[in-house]
């Protein structure tokens, strides 16, 4: 508990630096490009087009009624790209803040966690305005909702789920340059094992002898996606047990990654 | 235990660096050459160091090249830790110990200048008052606002330092590099040093000229192969340096 009060504390004095990270990133990663800030808006947008027309227009799916009645494949797969795509970007994003930010650790003492809290916040600040863009087009279709507050809420949880994740892949891809190509594989192959480009209804109750449908639906990075999708989407509310376990992965993983970052960051320093 | 007049206070401090011989560096390596043990070999930077900083004082640390000067700069600014001892810091703490100290090559001058005080816990406002007089002292008018990587060296040294000494900093470590800048830098450098002294602050230097050290420090630490040989009145350690510089190596022997 001690330890916990006391790296709050240190966590809060280091707050300009991570603001001054979070700031660095934004401006950074658009320099030297001429559209700049529209890139962010483009990736998310070029690949809802990609998959709408391979998915919805070649393959057909039907995607579920929507709350207010409107069958929309690209509606159904932007509300799931938007939370897959703020979990990825933090564990990739971890591995990458860390490795860049050697230099200048090699000179001066900062806590190494907080370059990857400011990552985060410029990755958190870049999902709320594709929620924004997801909120508007929805709003489009006359899809809009009350459940659509908790917004926030589940973004954070799956931020700090993949922020968690991230942290412990990025020390080890400081020590090992290939845990990096590794969980971009990962992540390719596990983003077809989420429902986010067809339905969790076509999902076969048993696949190989396997339970196809529950072991998808019991991954944790499908119920994020659904429950975003429950209050986007469906505009139902999920359940407070859903909300809860979606809050014990988010805590447990942040919790874990934030203590093995911070009990290696000065051996990390030294090889880095 | 806190004593109120020691601004450092280094206790018993060792440091060994690991040194290890083929170590794999991926994964593929790791699983194929699983049975061949990687060696581990200890590098010892710094032995057994004992030394107490006075508050105020202008310590200097002399020695040859890889005597562990540098690596107990860098244990005093926290970048690495020592292996065993203790170490004290009493005060807000400021560093310059290596050529464009923690700048971004990407961001431009100005913008480094933030990054460097949030790096030492200041906020945006209270960097925006020092921003003006920092450009002043670095001299490096309107090149503030492109990016560090077009500066000189000479202009990164000048901003490392102005940055450095107007943090309002109680303790500040400045290795050699101020030797970089030219001529007139570096009196204004030396000039500003004094100045701050006078005010309190402690500074400890890590110089190889020795007619500076002498100059400048009332107190002077000489550092040969991680050991410390002696601590004590510039003049005096100063003058057994040189002996030992042009002596070669028995006169080590002579002061241990």
């Amino acid at each position: 508990m001690n330890t916990l009060k006391s790296r709050l504390r240190t966590a809060r004095s280091y707050l300009p630096l991570t603001f001054n990270f979070a700031e660095r990133e934004l401006k950074v990663q658009h320099k030297r490009s001429v559209l700049g800030w529209a890139w962010s808006l483009l990736n998310p947008l070029s690949r809802i087009f990609v998959y709408s027309l391979v998915f919805g227009v070649i393959f057909r799916f039907q995607p579920p009624e929507a709350g207010s009645g409107q069958l929309n494949f690209a509606m159904y797969l932007f509300s799931g790209l938007v939370v897959w795509l703020l979990f990825e970007s933090m564990i990739r994003g971890s591995m990458h803040w860390l490795i860049s930010i050697g230099d200048l650790r090699r000179k001066v003492y900062f806590p190494l966690e907080t370059v990857t809290f400011g990552g985060a916040a410029a990755v958190g600040f870049q999902a709320l305005i594709e929620a924004l863009v997801l909120i508007v087009f929805m709003a489009g279709y006359g899809n809009l909702g009350w459940t659509m507050l908790l917004i926030p809420v589940v973004l954070l949880l799956t931020a700090m789920f993949g922020l968690g994740i991230g942290m412990i892949m990025s020390v080890f891809n400081t020590r090992y340059r290939d845990v990096e190509n590794l969980v971009v594989i990962l992540l390719s192959t596990l983003f077809f094992l989420v429902p986010i480009v067809y339905t969790e209804e076509i999902i076969p109750e048993k696949a190989y002898g396997l339970p196809a449908a529950d072991l998808i639906g019991a991954n944790p990075v499908s119920q994020f996606v659904s429950t975003f999708r429950d209050i986007v989407y469906f505009l139902e509310w999920p359940s407070i047990g859903r909300i809860s376990l979606l809050a014990l992965y988010g805590f447990t993983s942040l919790g874990l990654g934030w203590w093995f970052l911070n009990r290696q960051s000065m051996a990390l320093s030294e090889e880095m | 235990m806190v004593r109120e007049d020691l601004a450092i206070r280094i206790k018993d401090v060792s440091k060994s660096y690991r040194l290890i011989r083929n170590r794999p560096t991926s994964l593929k390596e790791a699983i194929i050459r699983r049975s061949r043990r990687f060696s581990i070999e200890n590098f010892w930077a710094l032995r057994d160091i004992d030394l107490d900083i006075p508050k105020g004082s202008f310590f200097g640390l002399i020695g040859h090249n890889g005597s562990g000067k540098s690596t107990l700069l860098k244990l005093l600014s926290g970048i690495h830790r020592q292996t065993s001892g203790s170490i004290e810091i009493n005060g807000q703490l400021s560093a310059l110990l290596e050529l464009g100290a923690g700048f971004h090559p990407e961001l431009t001058g100005r913008e480094n200048i933030y990054l460097n005080g949030a790096i030492l816990g200041m906020n945006r406002r209270q960097m925006s008052e020092l921003v003006e007089e920092i450009v002043e002292f670095s001299g490096i008018g309107d090149f503030v606002d492109s990016p560090v990587r077009v500066y000189s060296s000479g202009m990164y040294v000048r901003l490392g330092f102005a940055i450095a000494v107007h943090v309002n900093p109680e303790i500040l470590l400045v290795d050699e590099v101020i030797a970089v800048g030219d001529e007139e830098f570096q009196r204004k450098c030396l000039n500003h040093m004094e100045m701050l002294r006078d005010k309190g602050v402690t500074i400890v230097l890590v110089s190889h000229d020795i007619e500076q050290v002498r100059n400048l420090c009332d107190r002077v630490a000489w550092i040969d192969k991680a050991s410390l040989v002696e601590v004590g009145d510039p003049e005096e350690v100063c003058d057994r340096y040189l002996i030992h510089v042009t002596d070669g190596e028995d006169s080590t022997e002579r002061f241990n």
